[in-house]
């Protein structure tokens, strides 16, 4: 009995587990005095590779990314047609040649989040889930 | 005529210390210090360089441990527009450059917009896919770029220059446009790299020390970039010339006597391509250099005039295999354009490589690359890369671990 029970458990386990990570999905989220600027497809990756270093009304630009994981994989194919680690290069090339300011990386989306809150000019990503009313989301023009 | 920017023993000392406290904090590929917008980041290598029967690419016949590289690099942010940053950086690359700090780069940064920007200082060198990274193998699988295009001797020749570039970015349809445009001087010694290719030319008598003097009027180019409508692949076409380079030095046959040469112009075209799918990144790159030179020694020798350049080209693959694990390769052939190339082993340098490249962590790396070369053009006779007999082919075996933060 107590054998069954522990296996609809476990059964129960996987299939939460198997939801979260089918609804684990990147949203863009930014500084709240960031919520007015236009922001369309190109201008987005011009922003994620460091060719856009300032909003037309909002200051300079503070990066803000995830080390890694499914979230960061999925938000760099879909903005910059890179995965992780050719992003990191990209700006282990600019930091280290005096063309650009590195991303401020974070392992926990909660850490993020918590940054892009508190900093004027800042745009990153996190999992929807981890959304709240402290950042702005934005939904780029295609 | 040492007017680069050497910085003395303090300043050494200053980078080993500004190291030390770096990497004693938790780090990140560039590391915010406290709540400002300064960045810390740099990087230190040392590694093992062995050759069979040469001393190429550098003093290596036999094995040397005097491969190693260091740099560190600050920089912060002014408003919205102004970056403003540096980097001291130094090797040992056998006899060449001794460990003394230099400033790598050095910029003040005002960016008007993604299309037009402005950069001044000591800035960055553009040519061809890599020349601005040449220091950073963090980025690659391979210790060495290929030395046809990226020759390592001319490292603390070529990597910068004292003056200004603009650059920018132009979003066309599907694909972009990068570009960047140069001016500047290189500031040039004969402990610089670059003296081995005159103290190799054999108009020099390296017995009384060698080419004595050399300089340019200046350093001038540009780059363009095309981020083709294809995932992952871009094109890159790079011009630089060098204006009015000169030499001076003891004559060879009569040391009192001075050789004087110059070349009114030395370009550099590069054309570029690479494609990165999945966990693959193939490249290749065609680089044709050229100029004319005059030399003489009055009036001991007439003057000579004749034609210098060579033509260089590689072809490359990678293979991300997993978080840890990467392996490259890569085929580079470089010949002399006068007389034309192929044919002796004088006239051929044909280098195939094979890399492995393993990721202990985040911020360290190891390294193993073995290059078979075939032929001896650009292989130094120099008092700091000695080869008075010259192999058809040799084996270059290197290893190098790399801290980044």
């Amino acid at each position: 009995m107590k054998t069954t029970t522990f296996r609809r458990l476990c059964a129960l386990a996987l299939v939460a587990f198997a939801c979260t990570c089918a609804l684990a999905a990147p949203a863009l989220i930014a500084n709240k005095n960031v919520a007015a600027e236009k922001l369309d497809a190109a201008t987005l990756k011009s922003v994620f590779l460091g060719k856009k270093v300032a909003w037309d009304g909002a200051g300079r630009i503070t990066l803000a990314v995830l080390k890694g994981g499914p979230v960061a994989e999925d938000f760099l194919k879909g903005a910059v047609d890179m995965n992780v680690s050719a992003f990191n290069n990209h700006w282990r090339r600019l930091a280290m040649t005096g063309g650009g300011t590195a991303p401020k990386s974070f392992e926990k989306d909660e850490d993020l989040r918590k940054f892009v809150a508190e900093t004027p000019g800042a745009i990153g990503f996190v999992d929807s889930a981890s959304v709240d009313a402290s950042v702005a989301v934005l939904t780029p023009a295609p | 005529m040492n007017n680069s920017s050497n910085l003395p023993g303090l300043g050494r000392a200053v980078l080993a210390i500004l190291l030390c406290g770096a990497l004693a904090q938790s780090a990140s590929a560039a590391i915010p210090v406290g709540n400002s917008n300064v960045q810390i980041g740099g990087f230190f290598s040392q590694g093992y360089l062995y050759d069979n029967a040469s001393n190429f690419p550098t003093e290596d016949k036999g094995g040397t441990f005097d491969f190693r590289e260091m740099a560190f690099n600050v920089s912060t942010t002014y408003g919205a527009h102004l970056r403003v940053g540096a980097q001291a950086f130094a090797q040992r690359f056998g006899n060449i450059g001794e460990d003394k700090v230099v400033l790598d780069w050095a910029v003040a940064d005002y960016n008007f917009s993604s299309a037009f920007g402005v950069r001044l200082g000591r800035v960055k060198y553009p040519k061809g896919l890599y020349g601005e990274a040449l220091d950073l193998d963090i980025v690659r699988p391979f210790i060495f770029l290929p030395n046809a295009v990226y020759n390592p001797v001319l490292r603390d020749f070529a990597s910068a220059v004292n003056g200004a570039s603009i650059y920018g970015s132009v979003n066309a349809g599907k694909s972009s446009f990068d570009y960047k445009l140069f001016y500047g001087k290189i500031p040039m010694s004969p402990d610089k790299g670059v003296a081995e290719f005159y103290n190799n030319f054999g108009a020099y008598s390296n017995a009384a020390g060698g080419v004595g003097a050399l300089k340019m009027d200046y350093a001038a180019g540009g780059q363009l970039v095309w981020n083709t409508p294809i995932s992952g692949l871009k094109a890159v076409y790079s011009r630089s010339w060098f204006s009015n380079l000169q030499s001076d030095g003891p004559f060879i046959a009569y040391p009192a006597a001075n050789m004087h040469s110059n070349i009114p112009k030395f370009t550099w075209d590069t054309i570029s391509a690479e494609y990165a799918t999945g966990n693959w990144t193939f490249a290749s790159e065609w680089q044709r250099t050229g100029g004319t030179i005059s030399y003489g020694a009055v009036p001991f020798t007439p003057i000579i005039v004749s034609a210098v350049g060579w033509d260089a080209w590689y072809v490359s693959a990678a293979r991300r295999i997993n978080d840890k694990l990467e392996l490259g390769a890569y085929y580079a052939d470089l010949k002399p354009r006068y007389p034309g190339g192929g044919g002796s082993a004088a006239n051929r340098q044909n280098d195939l490589d094979a890399s492995i490249r393993y990721d202990v962590s985040e911020h360290l790396t190891c390294k193993l690359e073995i290059h078979w070369i075939d032929g001896n053009y650009q292989f130094f006779n120099t008092p700091r890369i000695s080869n008075p007999t010259l192999p058809n082919s040799s084996t270059v075996i290197a290893v190098k671990t790399t801290f980044s933060f």
